[in-house]
């Protein structure tokens, strides 16, 4: 009697460990490369503010896909070789901090001069005025973008099934190829993608009711 | 390394030209399947009976919710069991075109819902019925102010083309990828392309928002989201 | 008397507009003066040079005594010196009525957290802001409300001076009353203030001096039963009449 899809659902199941390790790690790095992007971007000079956006634009023009065979395929040539899974951390990393940039930059002018011209009228400097007005308002603005990178970044490591990371994607097609039916485990990954960005959506929704201030988020008009 | 780029550029340029227009071929025609798919959906979900409403939704978050590329591998290699055989550029211009068409209904919906109430009222008042009302008097103005998303649809898809790498069809990762694997000088490849992918899609964020700036009117607002 | 506040000479141009042409006058410890005039004629400029939010061409300005336009000044002391009540209010919109009048007197004059209250809730009490709205947040505020709130904030701080830019344009007419009023009892109790403000109304019953602004420059100033009533200078006769058209229509109520 044949194998059927069911027999190799725990095939497909241990991929997901692989998955959301890329996914976390890589909105992470994002995190962590894109917020010191982002003030350089608002407060640095002049040069580093251009320097800083053309790059983002670059990034941010490039495909996942080359950016994971520029660091896989072509960084051996410079003597830098990676294994598959820090490689597409890194790709994953680096473009998701391009968008995280953007976000976060366009949350600090969401929240208006005149907050600023607010703050500084009272008597606090630049910093504490972006630390104690701007800031915590751009935070809680910037939360829907941030469940949106982290769904588009979950989604988006399916790709690395490219270069041999044995993801969630990669083990459905493995087991697509031994059974010879590819709809089932097809549909069976497409489920799991479905219930890790639905849940991740209703959590930061809890999440973003919970830090919620009248007229500032929570979907009420500014 | 220069000197390695202007190599590859000189000897193979025939095959990254035939994977630029490959390329090239998969975001015009799945945009425009999007284009047309986005607008529908959005106005049947707006305006259409209560059932279709619902199933349109069903469309919208099962293929957002889901990857592209696991969308691509359901038509391409799932497809044939059902009698339904795609070459593998036809397959991908569909799978990427019906998911860039749940995105764009999100787009035109989210314009439709911003165009003021009391835009509908005047032109029911003046005897337009629901569909003249919303050809002539909402359509005009929401699609304006969908557009700076539709133009980011556009680069996105320049972008995601590229998984059709995956289904062999020879764009330009593939080619890339060819070009790698018989001078194994990966960096430069991938650098060439990269300048291509980048070239392209600043062309068409440039092109594009000079498109806005003719088409603006004032007061009909050009809001652009975060990404 | 104290000359708390001093503006000589100042300029100030965008690009090609030239939005400040030599603007000099000073205003005495305890005094109202209103500034009146057409939109774009520099008036909201002038209040932001004077705040250091934006910097002049040329001019100096100085406050009980001190020049605060001399590079290396410390701008954010001189800005907890004069206070700004902004047009559109500026509350910040993720601090309660009370968190915003406190923000600057724990973050800027490092008060303690329970003194900081207990100055805020005076400061709210004394714009009529009772204890039912001191943990709302501005979105939950009215207009009238939301710049009581602005105008509390900017007391609490103590300040010098205390800036009105439009403090009323943004309000719905039935809303103003409220605002001027408190500007009123402000004023009578002593605040040095300067006014922008198209409420003639206002300006007949508490300012010191009505000045005229048109063009960059004061045309015109002088106590305000003259400037308002028998304006000498053309274009204020102008601006006045059509001003006093919209009271005679009953839009200013």
């Amino acid at each position: 009697m044949a194998l059927t899809v069911w027999d190799y659902l725990p095939v497909i199941f241990s991929g997901i460990t692989n998955t959301l390790i890329l996914t976390l790690a890589g909105v992470g790095l994002g995190f962590a490369l894109g917020i010191p992007m982002a003030f350089a971007e608002v407060l640095g000079p002049r040069p580093v503010q251009l320097a800083i956006r053309w790059v983002g634009r670059v990034i941010r023009g490039i495909p996942l896909l080359v950016l994971l065979f520029i660091i896989f395929f072509g960084f051996p040539n410079i003597g830098i070789t990676l294994p598959p899974i820090p490689s597409a951390i890194l790709a994953i990393g680096i473009r998701s901090a391009a968008y995280q940039a953007q976000l976060f930059r366009g949350a600090v002018e969401g929240v208006g001069y005149g907050q600023l011209e607010a703050a500084l009228s009272i008597g606090l400097t630049r910093w504490g005025a972006f630390r104690h007005v701007i800031l915590p308002q751009a935070l809680r603005l910037a939360i829907p973008g941030w469940v949106n990178e982290f769904t588009i970044v979950l989604k988006d490591t399916s790709l690395a099934y490219a270069i041999g990371v044995t993801e969630v994607f990669t083990q459905a097609v493995h087991v697509a190829q031994v059974i010879l039916d590819y709809l089932t485990p097809l549909l069976v990954v497409a489920a799991i993608y479905f219930t890790i960005t639905f849940t991740a959506s209703r959590l930061a929704e809890s999440v973003y009711r919970r830090v919620s201030v009248p007229g500032l988020g929570g979907g009420a008009a500014l | 390394m220069i000197d390695d780029i202007l190599y590859i550029v000189e000897r193979y340029w025939p095959l990254l030209l035939e994977g630029l227009k490959n390329t090239i071929i998969i975001t015009a025609a799945s945009y425009s399947i999007g284009v047309a798919l986005g607008l529908s959906l959005a106005l049947l979900r707006s305006y259409g009976p209560k059932a279709l409403a619902a199933a349109v939704t069903a469309y919208v978050e099962a293929f957002r919710g889901t990857p592209m590329l696991v969308q691509l591998f359901i038509v391409y290699y799932s497809l044939p069991a059902f009698g339904i055989v795609l070459d593998p550029l036809t397959a991908a211009i569909v799978a990427i075109g019906l998911n860039s068409g749940a995105y764009q209904s999100e787009y035109f919906r989210g314009a439709l819902a911003a165009i003021p109430r009391g835009q509908w009222e005047a032109a029911l008042s003046i005897g337009l019925r629901k569909w003249a009302a919303v050809r002539y008097v909402i359509l005009p103005q929401a699609w304006r102010v969908a557009l700076p998303a539709l133009t980011n649809e556009l680069i996105y898809l320049l972008k995601y083309s590229s998984i059709a790498y995956f289904v062999t069809v020879p764009e330009l990762v593939f080619m890339g990828k060819y070009i790698g694997s018989r001078t194994y000088m990966y960096l430069q490849v991938y650098t060439v392309i990269t300048v291509i992918y980048v070239t392209l899609a600043l062309t068409i964020s440039e092109g594009m928002s000079r498109l806005e700036r003719r088409l603006s009117v004032p007061g009909v607002s050009i809001t652009g989201r975060g990404q | 008397m104290t000359v708390v506040l001093k503006v000589e000479d100042l300029w100030k141009s965008y690009k090609k507009n030239e939005v400040l042409r030599g603007v000099t006058f000073s205003v005495n410890e305890g005094e109202t003066k209103v500034i009146i005039g057409p939109s774009g004629t520099g008036k909201s400029t002038l209040l932001r040079c004077i705040n250091l939010l934006v910097r002049p061409d040329k001019g100096r300005i100085f406050l009980d005594g001190e020049e605060i336009t001399r590079p290396g000044i410390n701008e954010a002391r001189v800005r907890s010196r004069i206070g700004f009540v902004f047009q559109h209010f500026n509350l910040f919109l993720h601090l309660t009525a009370l968190e915003n009048v406190m923000l600057g007197l724990t973050k800027v004059k490092g008060m303690p957290k329970e003194k900081a209250e207990e100055a805020a809730k005076k400061a709210l009490l004394s714009v009529g802001i009772t204890e039912d709205l001191w943990h709302k947040y501005p979105a939950q505020l009215s207009g009238g409300q939301k710049q009581r709130v602005a105008i509390a904030r900017a007391i609490a701080m103590n300040p010098r001076l205390i800036l009105f830019d439009e403090p009323t344009s943004a309000l719905d007419p039935e809303l103003i009353g409220e605002v001027l009023k408190v500007m009123e009892k402000l004023a009578k109790e002593g605040m040095t203030m300067l006014v922008v403000t198209h409420e003639i109304g206002f300006a007949m019953k508490v300012a010191d001096e009505v000045m005229f602004m048109d063009g960059g420059r004061i045309i015109e100033r002088g106590p305000p039963q003259e400037v308002i009533l028998r304006p000498k200078n053309e274009r204020t006769r102008r601006f006045l009449s059509r001003i006093w058209e919209l009271y005679d229509l009953g839009v200013r109520g």
